[in-house]
């Protein structure tokens, strides 16, 4: 299944959410959707999201100081 | 003793990174995203607040003065302040302490913020300032209109948030949220590592707020949690040297910049942050609009929406209330309208395969 990549990094919160929500449209269910953000809001609004919109978070993980990437897969 | 604003500043800061704790955000997804997480556990702080105040002030430790209520100033300022913050992206604790984080971005708005507020209430525009301030209306607080003790709308109020806890508590379960992998064991785990849930900030954030009546006291200063002011005040102190200015208040402010950069050092949540331009401008914008509204309200969200609120004075509630209808109409201008055109007119964010 396709995965796709969402770099955000600079982008203040709410905006990782917002454009993370636009790019799950574009795509499929079952494709993945690799999001990299640096907004420390965002590592409990995106998980978050993923859990209310029914999408699996397949991996969730620190890049480096004050960076991270979460891969959610897009749910039915 | 101006030296516990420090501690209790470092301690609030803290607690706010560790939490996540952003009152434009709680009061921005109200409306944006119907959820009620954050904003909830804000009114418990609040609830917890008002039954430490006025337990305190039954037993004579510390008597707080609520303030007279200038209608046109708080509904203007309180709007003002909310559009501010949506466009600064978090309210005056929130710029503080995300400066802390390492956001220039926050900074920038935070300098802004802190300028205006001077100008407002030091500089030329304190005349202007103090006369709408003055145009007040005989009421200030509610339990004073009603002839009742600060009990009754006390009580009431706790129990309406008990009410909306226990919904809110119900409405969470079963939705459980992947953590990020943990990188401390003990109690490390849970001081520098887990993200505390939002029920975690509020009830520090009540316990806070009542500790600050006891320390400012204590110090001299007649007052709660404030952050415009002393903002203000460290302006008008490094430019023009009057130390008279430095008190509990501005030592507490510069607490919550230490306690988040602790924080977010010690969890590995610090960096040098640089945004794009467009979000400096707009940072610089939101905290003008945050330093004028907040000297024209008398207070921000932890001022008014928190410490005026839990003395149930009208400048609390009514501020409450201007700046969430800020913070919606400037999420809906500058958040949602975007989208909605974006959705017509521009491609959708650059998305590229993987691997």
């Amino acid at each position: 299944m396709p995965a796709y990549t969402l770099q955000t990094n600079g982008a203040v919160c709410p905006f990782p959410l917002i454009d993370a929500k636009n790019a799950m449209q574009q795509l499929n269910t079952g494709d993945d959707l690799i999001i990299g953000f640096d907004c420390t809001q965002a590592t409990d609004s995106l998980p978050q999201w993923a859990a209310e919109d029914g999408h699996e978070v397949v991996a969730f993980d620190r890049t480096g100081d004050a960076g991270w990437s979460i891969t959610v897969r897009k749910g039915a | 003793m101006i030296l516990t604003g420090l501690l209790l500043g470092a301690v609030l800061g803290y607690v706010l990174q560790r939490s996540r704790f952003c009152v434009t955000g709680a009061f921005r997804d109200l409306y944006m995203a119907r959820s009620a997480r954050y904003f909830i556990p804000f009114l418990l702080a609040i609830a917890i607040q008002a039954i430490g105040v006025a337990a305190l002030t039954g037993a004579g430790v510390i008597a707080p003065e609520a303030a007279s209520f200038a209608p046109l100033a708080v509904i203007g300022g309180g709007l003002l302040f909310g559009v501010g913050i949506i466009m600064a992206g978090g309210c005056a604790t929130g710029t503080y302490y995300r400066a802390g984080e390492g956001l220039i971005g926050s900074w920038v708005a935070l300098i802004f913020y802190a300028l205006f507020a001077a100008v407002m209430k030091y500089g030329p525009l304190g005349g202007f300032t103090e006369a709408a301030r003055a145009r007040t209306v005989g009421a200030t607080t509610i339990q004073e209109t009603l002839g009742v003790s600060v009990w009754v709308p006390t009580i009431l109020f706790s129990a309406l948030v008990a009410a909306l806890v226990v919904r809110q508590v119900r409405k969470n379960a079963g939705k459980k949220a992947v953590r990020l992998p943990a990188r401390r064991t003990g109690i490390g785990h849970y001081l520098a590592d887990v993200a505390w849930n939002p029920w975690v900030g509020g009830v520090l954030l009540g316990l806070i707020a009542i500790a600050a009546w006891v320390l400012s006291t204590a110090s001299g200063r007649n007052g709660g949690l404030g952050i415009t002011t002393p903002s203000a005040k460290i302006v008008t102190f490094l430019t023009t040297g009057d130390v008279t200015l430095v008190d509990w208040s501005v030592m507490l402010v510069l607490g919550i910049l230490l306690g988040s950069f602790i924080a977010a050092k010690l969890s590995g949540e610090f960096r040098w942050r640089v945004p794009d331009s467009a979000t400096i401008l707009r940072s610089a914008g939101g905290g003008v609009a945050m330093g004028v509204g907040a000297a024209l309200a008398g207070g921000c969200t932890i001022g008014n929406s928190l410490v005026e609120t839990s003395l149930f004075s009208y400048q609390g509630w009514v501020s409450f209330a201007a700046i969430m209808l800020g913070t919606w109409g400037a999420a809906w201008f500058f958040l949602m309208r975007p989208q909605k055109a974006a959705a017509q007119n521009r491609p959708a964010p650059v998305l590229s395969p993987a691997g």
